[in-house]
């Protein structure tokens, strides 16, 4: 889920919220560092803006107490609060006799719920496998065939890392920035084994432009983010 | 408000807060009045945090007061992690009370509001 979608959900759950409490006549969350994510039809830019200005302007002095986790103002006419909820703040104005039961189920049941959910359906980003420095060992022969050999021991690694059940493709750049895409198999040369080299037909060093025992970065391709 | 009225009122209030300071998890006062100041807190190296905190807490919250159109500020707390503050205004005073998290600062607010 996109940062924007996440926005689009948020604003959302902030009309449900005032549907069901409609003592909450404005609503907004923003990040610790004045981020907004998103607010109702009734929180415009300027409002947010001055009340993130506000906050902060408490929250950088509030240390003495242990950072500030929620702020309530008691207006003669209505009253704010802003709760931290897992890292971001959640503003709601309110009218002055609004049901505070009711906000507190708001504030420490219903949004933190809500925001783990968002959480848990947002995708988590695909782990980036390291590159590993290999050592290139030319293959030649008639029989070769197109594909680059690696350790079983490197392809399992970065298997398990990237969670695919195995690795068909690697992607090889040279120090003086060719890279190439090419298959990739296991050594099957059992004294070759284990010695961090990797085994390119010729075709792909002269692709690559490398010789024998020159040094190259190996990763594995990464899947498109769906 | 008279003369008169303002030091009785002023006398009250620092009679509340004398009791106030035996309440279990009262960490202190800072009460700012037009002429003068009072401040009576366990630790006194908190004296200058709190104090800058207090008017912070003022400042932006009548900012925000205005910023949302609630009127005036009647009351404003800070809740931190195990401690929080109350701050009032009562006549011309500046009153922040610093407690624990566990205080009942609503019962507390009632109380100083009939000072």
């Amino acid at each position: 889920m996109s940062k924007d979608v996440y926005a689009v959900a948020l604003k959302s759950a902030l009309t449900e919220i005032e549907k069901i409490c409609p003592d909450v006549s404005c609503s907004f969350i923003f990040t610790k560092d004045g981020t907004i994510v998103a607010g109702d039809s009734e929180a415009n830019e300027e409002k947010m803006e001055k009340t993130v200005r506000s906050f902060q302007s408490i929250a950088e002095k509030a240390e003495g107490i242990g950072g500030l986790q929620a702020l309530l103002i008691n207006g003669e006419k209505g009253n704010v609060h802003l709760s931290r909820i897992n890292g971001m703040y959640l503003t709601l104005a309110t009218s002055k006799n609004a049901d505070t039961t009711l906000l507190h189920s708001v504030t420490r049941v219903i949004f933190p719920t809500l925001l783990k959910l968002l959480e848990n359906v947002t995708p988590t980003p695909l782990h980036q496998a390291p590159s590993k420095q290999l050592i290139v060992d030319t293959l030649s022969g008639f029989f070769v065939g197109d594909s680059v050999q690696i350790d079983l021991e490197i392809l399992g690694q970065w298997s398990q890392l990237l969670n695919r059940k195995s690795l068909d493709e690697v992607e090889i750049e040279t120090f003086s920035g060719k890279i190439a895409k090419c298959n990739v198999k296991e050594i099957n040369d059992p004294k070759l084994k284990g010695k961090g080299i990797i085994r390119m037909p010729e075709k792909v060093c002269k692709t690559l432009e490398v010789q024998n025992g020159e040094l190259v970065k190996v990763k594995p391709t990464q899947l498109e983010e769906t | 408000m008279p003369t008169k009225n303002k030091e009785k009122e002023i006398e009250k209030l620092q009679e509340i807060l004398k009791d106030l300071k035996t309440i279990e998890g009262i960490i202190g006062y800072i009460l700012r009045s037009p002429n003068s100041a009072s401040i009576d807190l366990k630790d006194p190296t908190k004296v200058i945090d709190y104090a800058i905190l207090s008017t912070t807490a003022f400042e932006a919250g009548q900012e925000m007061s205005n910023t949302f159109e609630i009127g005036e500020t009647e009351t404003i707390v800070l809740e931190g992690e195990g401690i929080k503050a109350l701050s009032m205004i009562i006549g011309d005073n500046r009153l922040s009370v610093f407690m624990e998290n566990s205080v009942d600062h609503e019962k507390l607010c009632k109380d100083l509001n009939l000072a």
